[in-house]
């Protein structure tokens, strides 16, 4: 039986591209068959098209989830994509002959179909590494196969390869049943194209080395419909996306690649210019120019040290042409004076680059990324799709000096756009934390465009046509699982901040259905926290929050009811409490509608209360002070009561370490509360005083130092003493024999009680 | 005669390796050398050759043994730069026996090297009686190596004051010493080279001119990576030594070996191997010559004192000694190691563990 051509190659090779063009010029095929799945061939026009610009890749995704993708990257040096040029500026016939990429997605798989075949035999490749004693395959390939010397050796190399790597894996790869089923495939379509009246001369296939002898092989034979229609699919999509040189290094973890694209790009340079050493010498050339941007001198000298040096190792392995890794050890050693942290980013500059591929406007986006590009250009934000970082400071509020309305609000367009995408998880912009005065008005992003935001752009297509309705159906779904009504809160305040009135309402809902059942005052707490805040902000946003209004007074008064009976507990639990009083407060100060009068009615009720922990109700005594509920003499009352001789001298601490969380100055400027504690203080025995220490200790721990000078002038004024004096003792610093007493008194004392 | 010598020359050790390697060549050769630069990577990263069996001189690391012949075959200087210990020296003597057959042209960086140990000197006398000429002047190894075409060593060239160091730059990028006083010129021959040897952690250095770093190629060797490849150095390296020292004692199991390299490369890198504990470290480098050089007294002592096999006593003395170099620091950290990290170790350490207990 006569076979067509098969040309073998490596994925993402130079070399492979340059001696197939020559083998094609040779053959003149009038058919080229590329591997890759067969449903690529819309794509064609697309990656032939004037403006499109590699790298580039094309993705496939299940239209259902779990999303499952797989990937075919291109570069400029792909062998596969040169053919595909050779094809258009030749007017030949080009096609994928691959498994249709609904199969390979629907194919079971163990292992991750992201990668191309290649990455399964990885276990090969470190047998081989063993053998030829290198470092790595990766030079063993360059050096073998890469540094070839003409297109027949280069075509030869290749297939022998992988017919031998075929020997060792045969059957023992898992993912063997993958290929023959790939091979059938293959060979399917080759018979096609015989029945489409093209002699097997007149027609090359390029695929990968390992598959030559698969296809070659007399006894296989093509796969039938009825074995075509028995794989199993899953309903795909493709689109073909701009791609980059870091996603194509294996350092960023998308196996199919290479760990140098931009070295490998000179390689291509170099074979174009047919100039062997051509990539030696930019490579280095690049590394000093690098270097010396940076601020470290490198002389021409060392650079033409270093080349020599690279050839002179290379020799050492018996080849004439140095690769990456006879460059990079060069390098390191005459420009990096011995260390490779020296030129490490000069190093990862030059192999990986960060060189980013585009695509003719609306080429075979998903609409969702059409929507993308559209709301770019509409919100000024095109200067922002590029790979260096910048920043973005945003003014939510109206801009009054322009005409239109939409200029005028542009910046909070902008915000609710970006919310949006950080909703979606699509890594285009994060915001800064900003802790300002403007926190309110203001909004710092940190924006940088990826391909990698590109891709969950593409993935974030199954939720949606278009960046909103993918985000609203992402919080819908947020709301669906959510466990407590915090988690809900969070949507709504996401909701808010991407300007979804919609999911606001959704949302709502879902809080207002859970909120029945939820128990906890901290959950309620920081819910109305979260309500509380998008309510205070909600108008700079342009939203209307009344909807919020009834919810919030709903989960607002359930927390005053139960707040009393959560009150007993130890300290531990009482920081979380104290800390939920504070929301519940802050949101009652903030919002008129919310009921205050049983906010301090529970104060109240807390304050009084003997049988819950004193340090809730002492908090409890701050609020009600600083908010004027108490006067003077109700307190004086209070301090003698919880201070009195009898009351555990923990409690009683804890009491006032409670008072003192809140409002400082208006302790300070009450004298007899001072004379309370001094007197207080006097009734104690050693033991419960020092029990006390501990807790008065922490109590004073935040008072800032002027306060605390303030505190000494109301016990100087007690004890009859001048204010400075006791100020300096109270202020200064233990001294040595001061804190020998201390730790000898205190040593052996529970501190856990 | 000749085994009244403390150390012989490395190309007179491993005579019959080289001489087996320059008999099976068949890659070119460069001008001046004697091998071709496989053979040479071969004499020191081990083979076979024919049925002769190479020793290997440099274990681990074989790409910078790579790099240093390459850079040799470039008729570049190269410079060896590591932590004490790191068999910098060892290195540049294999491969000057190698490539020339001769690792004797060696000039001994100190404190006190003066530029005209690096040139040329004179015969003060003969200077005197009869003037300058050629008979009256003394080469400097460097000197000799350029007439001849051969690869001079400069051993621990940042302990020389900065200007005398500087008296190699001209040297390297001229390839040419003048001698003003005989009016004369000598150009260096083709394989000309030098290898310098700079310590980079030792106390009372000197650091090198950006100048004269620019005219080497720098191979910074270091620390053996991982403990098999520290072990398989000591032994081979103390298997070595005690052959031409007369011990009369035993080569040091492996479980000797093993534990005296445990300890030093945990004290050197300031954790344990399983890297579940940070261990102080020690002022002193622990390097692995060090730990040779403990071994070997360790084999002395019990050849010497003792049943001729290394007893724990014997090998506690040697850590002892190895380990605490400033009393009161070191003491304290050697404790602690004991302690902490010895005394836990089970079985195969509590003998150890208590020897050097009872020296502390």
């Amino acid at each position: 039986m006569k076979h067509p051509y098969i040309f073998g190659i490596r994925h993402l090779s130079p070399a492979g591209a340059w001696h197939l063009l020559r083998f094609l010029e040779e053959k003149n095929p009038k058919l080229v068959l590329v591997e890759g799945p067969e449903d690529f061939d819309e794509q064609l026009k697309n990656i032939t098209h004037k403006d499109t610009k590699p790298p580039i890749a094309i993705l496939a995704y299940t239209k259902e989830a779990p999303v499952k993708t797989i990937l075919y990257p291109f570069a400029e040096y792909s062998p596969e994509y040169q053919a595909i040029l050779w094809c258009k500026s030749n007017h030949r016939k080009c096609q994928f002959i691959d498994l249709p990429s609904e199969v390979f997605l629907g194919l079971p798989s163990e292992k991750n179909l992201d990668t191309k075949g290649e990455e399964g035999h990885m276990s090969v490749y470190e047998k081989l590494d063993l053998q030829t004693g290198e470092d790595g395959h990766e030079t063993f390939w360059e050096r073998v196969i890469e540094h070839a010397g003409n297109t027949e050796e280069y075509h030869k190399g290749t297939n022998t390869f992988g017919i031998s790597l075929r020997e060792i894996t045969k059957g023992s790869e898992s993912d063997w049943p993958e290929i023959l089923v790939r091979e059938a495939f293959m060979r399917r379509k080759i018979e096609e194209a015989y029945k489409q009246g093209y002699l097997p001369e007149e027609i090359v296939v390029v695929t990968g080395a390992y598959h030559v002898a698969g296809l070659l092989d007399e006894e296989a034979q093509p796969m039938t419909d009825e074995e075509f229609h028995s794989l199993p699919k899953s309903p795909a999509n493709h689109t073909l996306m701009p791609y980059s040189n870091y996603r194509l290094s294996t350092r960023s973890g998308y196996g199919a690649g290479n760990k140098a694209p931009a070295y490998y790009a000179l390689l291509w340079e170099g074979l174009c210019r047919e100039d062997l050493n051509f990539t030696a010498r930019s490579f280095l050339s690049r590394i000093a120019g690098f270097q010396r941007i940076h601020g470290t001198p490198v002389s021409s000298a060392q650079v033409i040290e270093a080349v020599r040096l690279a050839i002179s190792l290379a020799q050492l392995r018996g080849s004439s042409v140095p690769a990456l890794r006879d460059l990079r050890d060069a390098a390191v050693t005459c420009l990096g004076e011995g260390s490779f942290s020296a030129i490490s980013l000069a190093v990862a500059n030059t192999e990986i680059g960060t060189g980013i591929g585009a695509l003719p406007d609306g080429v075979s986006r998903t609409s969702i990324q059409e929507d993308f590009y559209r709301k770019l250009k509409e919100l000024k934000l095109e200067k922002y799709r590029d790979i260096t970082i910048q920043d973005l400071t945003l003014d939510l509020r109206e801009n009054r000096r322009v005409s239109s309305q939409k200029s005028a609000f542009l910046d909070l367009h902008r915000s609710f756009f970006l919310h949006q995408l950080r909703v979606l998880n699509v890594s285009f912009a994060n915001q800064e934390v900003v802790n300002q005065e403007s926190a309110t008005w203001a909004e710092q992003w940190v924006v940088r465009w990826t391909p990698e935001a590109e891709i969950e752009l593409v993935e974030a297509a199954l939720k949606g046509d278009t960046v909103m309705q993918a985000a609203s159906f992402a919080m819908k779904e947020r709301v669906e699982e959510a466990e407590n009504i915090s988690e809900i809160a969070l949507v709504i305040e996401d909701a808010f901040t991407c300007g979804m009135a919609a999911a606001v309402n959704y949302a709502t809902a879902g809080l207002q259905a859970m909120a029945v059942d939820a128990a906890s005052v901290q959950e309620l707490a920081s819910t109305a926290h979260r309500l509380s805040v998008v309510v205070q902000y909600g108008n700079i946003r342009l939203l209307d929050w009344e909807p919020l209004v009834p919810i919030l007074q709903q989960i607002f008064y359930r927390a005053c009811l139960i707040l009393p009976a959560e009150c007993v507990c130890d300290d531990a639990a009482g920081k979380n409490i104290i800390e939920a009083m504070e929301h519940l407060n802050s949101a009652a100060l903030a919002h008129d509608f919310l009921d205050s009068a049983s906010w301090l009615g529970t104060l109240k009720e807390i304050a009084e209360r003997d049988d819950l922990n004193t340090k809730i109700s002492g908090y409890a005594m701050a609020v009600l002070l600083e908010r004027g509920c108490v006067d003077t003499e109700k307190l004086h009352l209070e301090v003698q009561r919880r201070l009195s001789k009898g009351m555990p001298a923990e409690l009683g601490a804890g009491w006032f370490e409670g008072l003192a969380m809140k409002n400082h100055y208006a302790l300070i400027a009450r004298l007899s509360l001072w004379e309370s504690l001094d007197n207080y203080l006097d009734t104690l025995n050693d033991e419960e005083f020092k029990r006390a220490l501990v807790f008065l200790r922490r109590a004073f721990a935040d008072f800032s130092a002027v306060e605390k000078d303030e505190i000494a002038e109301n016990l100087g004024e007690i004890w009859g003493l001048n204010g400075q004096q006791v100020s300096e003792v109270i202020n200064a610093d233990l001294k040595e024999e001061e804190q020998q007493i201390i730790v000898e008194s205190l040593d052996g004392f529970d501190f856990d009680f | 005669m000749k085994e009244q010598i403390l150390r012989l020359p490395a190309e007179q050790l491993f005579q019959k390796e080289i001489d087996a390697l320059i008999a099976a060549e068949h890659d070119p050769i460069p001008t001046g050398w004697k091998m071709s630069p496989r053979s040479v990577r071969t004499y020191i990263c081990g083979g076979k050759v024919g049925k002769t069996v190479i020793t290997p001189k440099y274990i681990g690391h074989e790409r910078l043994v790579e790099i240093a012949i390459a850079t040799l075959v470039t008729d570049r200087a190269l410079l060896l730069i590591g932590e004490p210990g790191t068999a910098k020296s060892w290195l540049s003597e294999h491969l000057t026996a190698a490539i020339n057959g001769d690792s004797t042209k060696v000039i001994q960086g100190t404190a006190g090297t003066t530029e005209e140990q690096i040139r040329y000197s004179w015969n003060y006398a003969m200077l005197i009686a009869q003037g300058p000429s050629q008979e009256a002047m003394l080469k400097s190894p460097v000197f000799h190596a350029m007439e001849t075409g051969t690869i001079a060593r400069m051993e621990e060239i940042s302990r020389c004051a900065s200007e005398v160091q500087d008296a190699l730059i001209s040297i390297l990028s001229e390839k040419r010493i003048s001698v003003p006083e005989l009016n004369m010129e000598v150009a260096a021959q083709k394989g000309f080279s030098v290898i310098a040897t700079a310590n980079t952690r030792d106390k009372g250095v000197n650091e090198m001119s950006a100048a004269l770093k620019r005219r080497f190629n720098i191979v910074v060797l270091p620390a053996p990576a991982d403990l098999e490849s520290e072990m398989e150095i000591v032994r081979t390296r103390v298997a070595q030594l005690s052959a031409g020292l007369d011990l009369n004692a035993e080569l040091p199991e492996d479980n000797v070996v093993e534990r005296v390299c445990t300890i030093f490369r945990e004290l050197r890198n300031g954790e344990t191997c399983d890297r579940s504990q940070k261990v102080k470290s020690t002022s002193g480098v622990l390097s692995t010559a060090e730990a040779i050089s403990l071994l070997c007294n360790s084999m002395a002592l019990a050849g010497s004192f003792g049943n001729g096999t290394i007893s724990e006593e014997d090998l506690a003395a040697g850590l002892q000694g190895a380990i605490i170099k400033e009393e009161e620091k070191d003491n304290v950290a050697w404790k602690e190691y004991l302690e902490n990290v010895m005394k836990k170790r089970g079985m195969k350490w509590s003998g150890l563990y208590k020897a050097c207990r009872e020296l502390l």
